[in-house]
């Protein structure tokens, strides 16, 4: 799509066109961004190339070779074997992730909404309130939102409901982007359809919804990312039981703790990045967008 | 089989012989008893737990989670009622478990006498806080000493010649100098003190430090000698090591290394120094131990439970099954004269340093960052061989005024 | 001056209305103020009259049930110590000060919100008597609730986010104000110790500069952060924008291929891929380990040891995590400058740097204002790239409680939480960094044109 459109309205490096062939600009260029783009890689390379090592016949921790010496899959069967308790713990991480993108999304919509179409008393404060409230340091609360889970059972064994609900509870404070987005929509549809008799939830439904595709999936996105990081909180509230930890909570630990668990992190590690990065890649359209759109305006 | 037949008759003595003399408890009490240990010893511990349990009569079943000493310790601080009823830790942690109200106390229970009984002295001690017992031994190894692989190394007795071994073959040598815990090698070794007297409540009554003198000064110059070498790493985890020659660290790592090593594998005591001032110093060091606590229980019924089975994963055969499984050394008597424990080359080389080592007492929190602090200024560079004595000596009187300043 | 006033005269109004209410009010309306919804029942207003009555059952159920006898605890924080029984060596727990606090909270936020309750239910009393008074129809249940999906929609939506926000945000973040100003650390830990209140203890401690004293070390961090916050965001935002303008230059082909490539680490959990990172760079990681195989260095290069390097090697590391969302914003901004403002330009013969100095500049500056400041204010709490990479090390003698010189405040803040457990100094010390980042980006943000003039954008 950018692609297509940079043709017409890029001009920004501006270079003059000359008809010579190869230009030592042009060189430069490309050379330049080969080794961008190796400097970027090189982290993955890495991180693939030791998951090929062999924990049982090679070395399992630290090396000082890229290479490893003989490539096996034997990281990924222990892992993907019921030899450890990786699959539960990436169930748990994509469940997790499935609820609190749509949860996340949902409230952002419902705020973004409010915010964006209606006028009301208090609305200035709310949103001054939340801006505010985003400057705390977080972690501070770990050990009061620890125990107000526990009241509720929602920490060791129930970790999974209490994550998905804290991540989603909160949620509503992250209206910035998709705010923007709405703002950018014309009232004036609005008017039309109020004209015609539509409520403001079936504006919202059936007019403003269905336009924002883009936002939508960028919400649900970084959303669903987010669930893929968290060793902090979710360490903090599911210790002591390790049916319930996410990939984020296990990998963490097996590079810091365990001895020797290096290759089967990076194996992990691979293997927690495969479902965001497919879909990040398939979706990277409407993430522009979003970050285009949102971050810019709101 | 004739180990599970030991293991019978052993559970069978100990429920007739139970101390314990003024608790009872009713058979019919039921739960879940839930331990943490580190994970290599995930499914012998659920196996001799669930036999000890079945044999002796008790309806409890029992989960198994791995957690490794330190979060274990953070973690049951972090919310006691949450954490688990027995869990493994490192001693240094004691006094925070206490003061944290996390740890059942032990004396009076009639439990103290077994342990004092089972147990070699320095792991009573390291179990005691200020005049209570609050923890089981569970191993007597929580000390280090010196791996090398003996292709690289020639000499392991002297620290300088295998500095220049490790240059040569272009291997690097691991020594945690940011780590109180290791640090102390060289203190020790020179013949400074630092230890803590402790209240009963978990705090700090007293402590008694010398740093900031010649000792001291010398001690500080051969950790900066030390970290100017090239081959010179600061670490101890076996698994975040590359290319090594040698490394200061426990026996919980022993199979690590010997898998790396192979057939050079070979551990001994911490070698010596010559220091700045032309004498011959023999690296000391801490002999610490790994606990298992108890959690405070509000049911009378369980808390014998819990502490029954406390003291069979601390018994003899206990101890040995996780020796065999992990080679922890045992802190039981009767465990200590087995003889593949005896025959074991990284226990022997943690014996022999034991004669140069000093029991670990308990120190505070801010002791540990603050030696990290120390340790990362000679790293860093903060702190070179071109610093002038004054400075270093200034250095060191810091340190002390500071470990005198956490006394409550 | 004039907003005191006018708050004062609101206030002295409402008080006002609320006794002209009860005076010129039917019996209804007197019953209703005890019982909270009496008056719109009785006079058919169905649903709101349950909905007060409700909350207010609610209310004094809470407050029955636990919330009062907590609440009667608030200004002791407990007072029974958790103690054994010395016969039987059972544990018998005390009174937990971290619940007491917590609920005696919720229990003032909860008669706060009645005594709002209260005053809405007073003047719905009002506004029905009126509506009855001048013959007009009551409206239905079908036509109250149509009001909650069309003119008063934002009820709907608001309400669910808001009860969210408040559980799980504001009231942690009002637990933990007042954590500052209690003894709530690792020997004063709940259940199994009390903890009280100590008032401003913990803040002398941290202003007394010198000895065991948060001052120096507090600025020391507070320093750093600021210029990492301040580097981080800018060299990523210029360096990205280079590299959006050099990937759309018209001659350049793949242009997909190579956006493709620098997004992946966007994808990638960071978690994943910075501790690796870590690793890489450390002094026995593969980048050393390689320079020495090749000669190129006698001695490893210290990129975490070394203060000085570690931060340059945090902030260069963290191009690699910022450019590309950099590159992905500025392309998208790029494309939209208006391509004859470039030929008009050229005709007038300006050449290339004139070009982006003139327009590319200005144009992305004005239209990526407010991103940039989030970014900033971002980057002031940047967790998570410290504390994989770095974990705030190397630390040093001449710095206090845990802090490393890579520490930034945020990171410094888990470290007292987490691993020391101290949460009456973190509280403080956050509190600190709230204050900081609040008055840094509520004054960046204040001269921002689309947020002062947010009607004109639409």
């Amino acid at each position: 799509m950018m692609a297509n459109q940079n043709t017409k309205s890029v001009r920004a490096a501006g270079t003059s066109m000359n008809k010579s062939r190869i230009k030592p600009l042009h060189v430069a260029a490309y050379l330049l961004l080969i080794a961008v783009s190796v400097v970027w890689l090189l982290p993955f390379v890495g991180i693939v190339l030791q998951s090929f090592r062999s924990f049982d016949t090679e070395y399992g921790g630290m090396v000082e070779y890229l290479l490893p010496k003989t490539f096996s899959l034997d990281n990924y069967t222990w892992l993907l074997s019921g030899e450890s308790q990786f699959l539960r713990w990436y169930a748990n991480t994509v469940t997790i992730a499935f609820f609190v993108a749509i949860g996340q999304t949902c409230m952002v919509l419902m705020v973004s909404y409010a915010l964006s179409r209606m006028r009301f008393k208090g609305r200035t404060l709310w949103m001054r309130v939340c801006l505010i409230l985003g400057m705390f340091p977080g972690f501070l609360t770990m050990i009061c939102l620890y125990f107000l889970l526990k009241q509720f059972g929602l920490t060791q064994s129930g970790a999974v409901p209490g994550l998905i609900l804290v991540s989603v509870a909160s949620s509503g404070m992250g209206y910035y982007v998709c705010k923007g987005f709405f703002d950018t929509i014309p009232k004036s549809l609005d008017e039309a359809a109020r004209i015609d008799g539509a409520s403001r939830a079936r504006i919202f439904f059936c007019m403003i919804t269905p336009l924002s595709k883009p936002i939508i999936i960028y919400t649900a996105l970084t959303a669903f990312m987010a669930p893929w990081n968290d060793y902090i909180f979710a360490s903090y509230i599911v210790f002591g039981s390790s049916n319930n930890y996410n990939v984020a909570v296990a990998l963490y630990r097996w590079v810091n703790e365990e001895a020797g668990y290096f290759t089967r992190f990076c194996a992990g590690g691979v293997l927690a990045a495969i479902p965001v990065t497919i879909l990040f890649m398939c979706l990277q359209k409407y993430y522009v967008e979003g970050v285009t759109g949102g971050a810019v305006k709101g | 089989m004739k180990k599970k037949l030991l293991t019978i008759l052993l559970a069978g003595t100990m429920a007739v012989s139970a101390p314990g003399t003024c608790m009872t408890a009713s058979a019919e009490a039921s739960g879940e008893i839930v331990i943490w240990t580190a994970e290599p010893l995930m499914s012998v511990t659920q196996s001799m737990a669930e036999e000890f349990l079945a044999e002796n009569g008790y309806n409890y079943s029992v989960t198994v989670e791995s957690v490794g000493a330190d979060d274990a310790a953070s973690n049951m601080i972090t919310d006691v009622e949450g954490g688990a009823d027995l869990y493994g830790f490192a001693q240094d942690q004691l006094s925070h478990l206490v003061a944290a109200g996390a740890v059942q106390p032990l004396t009076g229970t009639g439990y103290d006498t077994w342990i004092e009984e089972e147990n070699g002295s320095g792991s009573v001690d390291a179990a005691t806080f200020g005049s209570t017992l609050y923890a089981f031994p569970q191993s007597a190894d929580n000390g280090y000493f010196l791996y090398y692989d003996s292709s690289v190394v020639t000499d392991p007795t002297s620290l300088e010649a295998i500095i220049a071994d490790c240059e040569a073959a272009g291997k690097n040598f691991y020594f945690e100098i940011n780590n109180g815990w290791y640090q102390v090698a060289f203190f020790f070794g020179t013949g400074c003190t630092l230890t803590y007297e402790t209240n009963d409540d978990g705090t700090f009554a007293s402590c008694d430090v010398s740093y900031a003198n010649e000792q001291g000064l010398v001690a500080l110059k051969e950790m900066i000698e030390l970290a100017s070498s090239s081959s010179f790493q600061n670490g101890s985890s076996i698994s975040n090591a590359t290319n090594v020659g040698a490394i200061v660290d426990g026996t919980w790592d022993a199979s690590e290394i010997q898998k790396l090593f192979g057939d050079n594998y070979a551990a001994v005591k911490l070698p010596s120094f010559t220091g700045s001032d032309g004498e011959e110093y023999q690296l000391g060091g801490f002999s610490g131990y790994k606990l298992l606590g108890v959690k405070p229980q509000t049911d009378a019924d369980k808390l014998k439970a819990c502490l029954d089975l406390a003291q069979y994963l601390t018994g003899t055969e206990a101890q040995l099954a996780v020796y065999n499984e992990e080679g922890w050394g045992p802190s039981n008597l009767t465990a200590q004269e087995d003889e593949a424990v005896q025959a074991d080359i990284a226990l022997s080389a943690l014996a022999e340093q034991a004669n140069y080592s000093m029991g670990q007492g308990q120190y505070p929190d801010d002791y540990w960052t603050l030696a990290t602090s120390l340790g990362d200024d000679i790293i860093s560079g903060n702190l070179t061989s071109s610093t002038s004595d004054e400075d270093l000596m200034a250095v060191l009187a810091d340190f002390e005024a500071q470990c005198n300043s956490y006394v409550q | 001056m004039k907003k005191t006033a006018a708050f004062f005269q609101a206030m002295a109004a409402s008080l006002r209305e609320i006794g002209v209410t009860f005076r010129e009010g039917d019996w209804k309306t007197k019953v209703s103020y005890v019982i909270f919804g009496f008056g719109p029942l009785m006079r058919k207003y169905y649903l709101r009259g349950i909905a007060f009555l409700a909350l207010e059952i609610l209310y004094i159920w809470y407050m029955v049930s636990f919330g009062a006898s907590y609440l009667a605890q608030f200004g002791t924080l407990g007072t029974v110590e958790t103690h054994m029984d010395p016969e039987t060596f059972v544990t018998v727990y005390g009174d937990n000060s971290f619940l007491i606090l917590l609920w005696s909270l919720l229990g003032i936020f909860a008669t706060i919100f009645l005594i709002c309750l209260w005053r809405m239910n007073i003047s719905e009393n009002r506004r029905e008597e009126l509506v009855l008074k001048a013959g007009k129809e009551v409206p239905t249940i079908r036509q109250d609730l149509h009001k909650l999906i069309d003119g008063k929609f934002h009820y709907t939506l608001l309400s669910l986010p808001t009860l969210g926000i408040f559980v799980f945000t504001i009231l942690p973040i009002i637990f933990m104000v007042c954590v500052a100003f209690t003894n709530y650390n690792f020997t004063h830990q709940a259940p199994t110790k009390l903890f009280t209140w100590v008032g401003l203890a913990n803040f002398k401690s941290l202003l007394s500069f010198g000895g065991s004293g948060f001052g120096a070390t507090f600025t020391k961090v507070l320093g750093w952060t600021i210029v990492w916050a301040f580097f981080a965001t800018f060299i990523n935002y210029f360096l990205g924008m280079a590299l959006a303008m050099l990937i759309n230059t018209k001659w350049i082909r793949f242009k997909k291929l190579w956006r493709t490539i620098l997004v992946m680490t966007i994808a990638i959990p960071q978690f994943v891929s910075l501790l690796y990172v870590s690793k890489l760079f450390a002094s026995d990681g593969l980048i050393n380990s390689y320079l020495l195989k090749w000669g190129v260095i006698s001695q490893a290069l210290p990129f975490w040891t070394n203060p000085l390097w570690a931060k340059v090697t945090i902030v260069i590391l963290n191009c690699w995590v910022g450019i590309p969302y950099m590159m992905l914003i500025s392309t998208g901004i790029l494309m939209n400058i208006p391509a004859d403002l470039y030929e008009s330009a050229k005709i007038d013969g300006a050449n290339t740097f004139q070009m982006f100095r003139k327009i590319t500049l200005p144009y992305m500056l004005f239209v990526t204002g407010p991103y940039l400041l989030t970014t900033f204010t971002g980057n002031l709490n940047n967790f998570n790239i410290i504390y994989l990479l770095s974990g705030g090390g190397p630390t040093t003698m001449s710095m206090t409680g845990g802090a490393g010189t890579t520490d930034l405040l945020i990171t410094w803040l888990y470290k007292m939480t987490v691993n020391d457990t101290n949460y009456c100094m973190a509280a403080v010390i956050g509190i600190m960094v709230f204050a900081v980042t609040a008055v840094i980006s509520l004054v960046v943000y204040g001269m921002l044109p689309s947020v002062r003039d947010e009607e004109g954008f639409q």
